[in-house]
């Protein structure tokens, strides 16, 4: 064989290789939220033909969390809602899908943690994060949907909490796809909607 | 037709290589559009990575393995030496060098740039420059709030003893004078005793919060500098009251301080950049990191396709050149009716096109040549044919005397089998033949002469088995230029003896005429001389006139019987045949000759298989008389004479021949007279016509049959008769005789 095609299959084995090796710190590298994240309890009430959500999460907080913050990271603490509407002969129908979004981040000045709410902006501090998080934790009367946008049926409201590296340009999205470990989500927490 | 190996792109080939392509470009698109998705809605983003990470590890993995089955399928033509795996080798090297070279060139300069280029971000300048202004920020911030908690201080203890109106009115008045948003007076358990506040219709005093009422709780002073939403600070002061005694009766004062908008506005600029600096530091490596990935990605993808789209220009680029080596070699096998595909009308396809002309010429001067030789073949085969059925012998050879060609009527006049004698040597094949060996001398004698055109009469045999051959000769010039000859040759022994038979008859007749006519008158005169005379003569004279008259009369008689016999000789009586046993025939004359001479031991051999011939009886029988007499006269004076008769039958129904031998044990024939022992007037005896066995042969002859003659090795001599058993079946050499003698005369 002529010694371009060894010399190719060199090159295409060390990119190969380069490669693999990429993937698999990846995969290594998916620690950084270690921790509790999960949904403890949730339940609905129906106020005034509202339906508000109220539920106790568990946000991880760890070393790195910790570090990452004090160093001007901002994270988002999510609380995703959904309800869809039951169906037998296909997917579930989505009725609606909302998330409560808040977004924590050490004010490094006063040297106190911002929980911002990311749909209105308000803003409140903490002196310290087990507080921000305590915070964030209980979720109470989050209004999700309107009772007259529900047409009989079954319908199934799952809830499930999300954390992740908030404010990130499109673009650097984009570009850290392989290696977004700052990402996470707790599986499902599901219960029929009593209607 | 298009040979085996010829490629040719089907519809099927078509239709999957525009699948593939629909395919790959359908993979990259959801690729891009589920990329652009989750870019967009970063909540999308979880839902979306795996089907991303899918689509891209199909695509890659696919790639691979069409890449891999290529270059392997490109190593296994390459060891096989398949037509046009070097020329694709070779373009596949050059063309994935060419774009090779430039991509790694690429791919390293821009790793390195983005590397350093995302490292230039984070110097440590630009770090140490956010921690003093934080810093700065941080002292500037600090000293107001020391200032306002030191002011709050002072006003909680002039606050000490003093009723709830004056503190109220204190309160109102210190809030005023210290530009404070609020100041609230709290008891116990979060009462508000007295509260100042700048705007009190819209505000309202809130809670202290829980960490300001653990603090005042234990007699400490709570500082605390917010954030607000609208990006300005405020200063939260608390501080317990001194006169206070026990939780019951806590009262604490709780201040709420704006920070002047400038210096809230140059703090939150620090903390934004800090923020900013901080989430970008964190990416720092991730950034690298991902990059790094992302262009080695990129560039493998680049260098999958890169290599793949070599192969298959190379591969496109070798195909027409495969195709016409398999063309070449279906042509080289004979195969004349390739007809090769036009790839395009480039130079390419010119040749191409010159290829299907050239097979095209190719086919039709094949076709040419194919006819010519069936024709020259059928030519040679009629030949062949008119040869073996020629009575002539035809043979040819080259200088050296090597047998190219021989047809049968050859192997039967010189008596050897040429059937696999081409390509041998004459005189190799004369060895143990003597015929042929005397023919082949003949031959050498006459090519070392020089002469090479002759016609010439060979004698071939020993005495007594004479062959006379009528031979030419001619020059032939060999298929490989040599020169050669050819020899046409017939055996007239046949014919010659009966053109001498033929002359024998002649001089038989004409003596018998010639002679006879004076023969009477001279008897006749003799026989008047001695009437006329005898009386009147004396006596002496008288018997000398006796002695002489009856000499010349008998003598005269004797050569009335010897013209007699030539007259016979000469007569060609009618031939009357019938069917009878020659056995018995022979039985019959032998036991005449025994009861004439009792002396003759006559001994009989007859095969009781012979059972009847067809013959002229009459004839058969003057045969044996003849042979009879010659053999009995010839056996006079010997001690112990014996004659032996014997038949057998010869040959196959087709030629079947009575074979009669007549041998004796007398002095046997002279050895001079051998060969021309049947011919007439040649006799060993004294006396005697010399035609007994000229009329024996030409009788024999006559019924189409063979005779021969020889000395017995024990001494004695043996004649052998065959005679055909059916007559007329060997009658052609009789009539071709008969006809020759009729000429003559």
């Amino acid at each position: 064989m002529p010694r371009g095609v060894h010399r190719w299959a060199g090159m295409l084995g060390a990119l190969l290789a380069v490669l693999a090796w990429a993937l698999l710190r990846t995969v290594a590298l998916a620690s950084a939220l270690d921790g509790a994240l999960a949904v403890r309890s949730a339940y609905v009430n129906f106020d005034h033909g509202v339906i508000e959500l109220n539920a106790h999460v568990a946000y991880p907080l760890n070393p790195t969390i910790l570090k990452a913050l004090q160093n001007g990271v901002t994270l988002s603490f999510d609380v995703e809602t959904r309800i869809e509407e039951v169906r037998h002969y296909w997917f579930n129908d989505t009725v609606i899908d909302v998330t409560l979004r808040r977004q924590l981040a050490y004010h490094v000045v006063t040297r106190r943690y911002v929980v911002r709410d990311a749909q209105s902006g308000a803003e409140r501090s903490f002196a310290s994060v087990d507080k921000a998080l305590h915070y964030m934790e209980h979720v109470h009367d989050w209004p999700v949907l309107v009772e007259s946008q529900l047409h009989g049926g079954r319908y199934v409201i799952s809830v499930r909490a999300g954390v992740r590296r908030g404010t990130l340009p499109a673009s650097l999205r984009a570009l850290l796809f392989w290696t977004d470990d700052w990402q996470r989500e707790s599986p499902w927490y599901s219960w029929s909607l009593p209607v | 037709m298009v040979p085996a190996g010829v490629n040719t792109p089907s519809r099927w080939g078509r239709a999957r290589a525009l699948a593939a392509v629909a395919l790959w470009s359908l993979i990259g698109l959801a690729a891009l559009l589920l990329l652009a998705k989750s870019a967009q809605n970063s909540s999308e983003f979880g839902r979306l990575q795996p089907w991303i990470v899918l689509l891209n590890v199909i695509g890659v993995l696919a790639l691979i393995v069409l890449l891999v089955r290529r270059i392997w399928q490109l190593v296994r033509d390459y060891r096989n030496h398949v037509p046009g795996s070097r020329l694709t080798a070779r373009t596949v090297t050059i063309f994935g060098a060419l774009v090779i070279a430039p991509l790694l060139i690429v791919y390293f300069s821009s790793l390195q740039f983005l590397n350093r280029g995302i490292d230039s971000w984070f110097r440590v300048e630009v770090r140490q420059g956010l921690k003093d202004a934080l810093v700065l920020s941080r002292s500037a911030l600090d000293l107001r709030v020391q200032a306002e908690a030191r002011r709050t201080t002072v006003l909680a203890r002039s606050l000490i003893g003093h009723s709830v109106l004056r503190i109220q009115g204190q309160l109102d008045q210190a809030r005023r004078a210290d530009s404070a948003r609020e100041i609230v007076l709290y008891g116990a358990n979060e009462r508000v005793l007295a509260a100042s506040l700048r705007n009190p219709l819209a505000d309202v005093p809130l809670a202290p919060p829980a960490s300001l009422v653990r603090t005042v709780s234990d007699r400490q002073t709570y500082v605390s500098l917010e954030p607000q939403a609208n990006g300005r600070f405020v200063i939260r002061i608390g501080v317990p009251l001194a006169e206070s005694s026990g939780a019951a009766g806590l009262r604490y004062l709780m201040a709420v301080y704006p920070v002047p908008a400038q210096l809230s506005a140059l703090s939150n600029a620090v903390q934004r950049s800090y923020s900013r600096y901080g989430n970008l530091a964190a990416l720092r490596e991730p950034l690298k990191y991902s990059f790094t990935l992302t262009l080695t990605l990129v560039l493998l993808l680049a260098m999958l396709a890169a290599i793949h789209g070599a192969i298959i220009s190379a591969e496109r680029l070798a195909r027409p050149v495969q195709d016409l080596i398999a063309g070449t070699r279906a042509v080289g096998k004979g195969d004349f009716a390739t007809r090769l595909a036009l790839p395009s009308r480039d130079e390419m396809g010119y040749l191409v096109h010159s290829f299907n002309d050239m097979t095209k010429r190719l086919r039709r001067a094949h076709d040419e040549a194919t006819r010519s030789q069936q024709a020259v073949e059928r030519e040679r085969e009629r030949l062949a044919i008119i040869l073996a059925r020629l009575s002539t012998g035809v043979l040819a050879v080259d200088r050296n005397l090597v047998v190219r060609m021989a047809n049968r009527a050859a192997a039967g006049i010189l008596g050897t089998d040429f059937s696999a004698a081409t390509g041998r040597a004459l005189p190799d094949l004369a060895a143990g033949n003597e015929r042929l060996g005397q023919f082949v001398a003949a031959l050498a004698v006459r090519f070392a002469r020089g002469r090479e055109e002759w016609r010439e009469q060979i004698d071939l045999g020993k005495p007594g088995r004479m062959m006379t051959l009528m031979c030419a000769c001619t020059p032939l010039p060999g298929e490989s230029g040599d020169m050669g000859y050819v020899i046409v040759f017939d055996d007239i022994t046949a014919l010659l003896e009966a053109q001498r038979d033929a002359a024998w008859g002649e001089v038989a007749r004409r003596l018998a005429h010639e002679i006879k006519n004076p023969l009477t008158p001279i008897q006749l005169s003799a026989e008047r001389v001695r009437r006329r005379l005898l009386p009147i003569l004396a006596p002496p004279e008288a018997e000398f006139l006796e002695r002489s008259t009856h000499t010349i009369v008998q003598q005269v008689e004797s050569m009335l019987q010897m013209v007699n016999a030539f007259s016979e000789y000469a007569r060609a009586p009618e031939m009357h045949v019938s069917r009878f046993s020659l056995n018995q025939l022979i039985t019959e004359v032998a036991d005449l000759y025994r009861s004439h001479d009792p002396r003759a031991s006559i001994e009989l051999d007859l095969d009781a298989g012979l059972k009847a011939i067809e013959a002229d009886r009459g004839r058969v029988r003057q045969i044996l008389n003849n042979l009879l007499i010659n053999a009995l006269e010839a056996l006079a004076g010997q001690p112990a004479p014996r004659l032996q008769i014997s038949t057998r039958l010869e040959g196959d129904d087709d030629a079947a021949f009575a074979v009669m031998s007549v041998c004796d044990n007398g002095p046997g024939f002279q050895a001079d007279l051998l060969g021309r022992i049947f011919d007439p007037y040649v006799t060993s005896k004294p006396k005697g016509t010399g035609l007994g066995l000229a009329i024996v042969k030409k009788i024999v002859e006559e019924h189409g049959g063979r005779i021969d003659a020889d000395n017995r090795p024990e001494g004695g001599a043996r004649i052998r008769i065959a005679l055909p058993v059916a007559f007329g079946k060997r009658l052609g050499v009789h009539k071709k005789r008969q006809t020759l003698r009729s000429e003559q005369a």
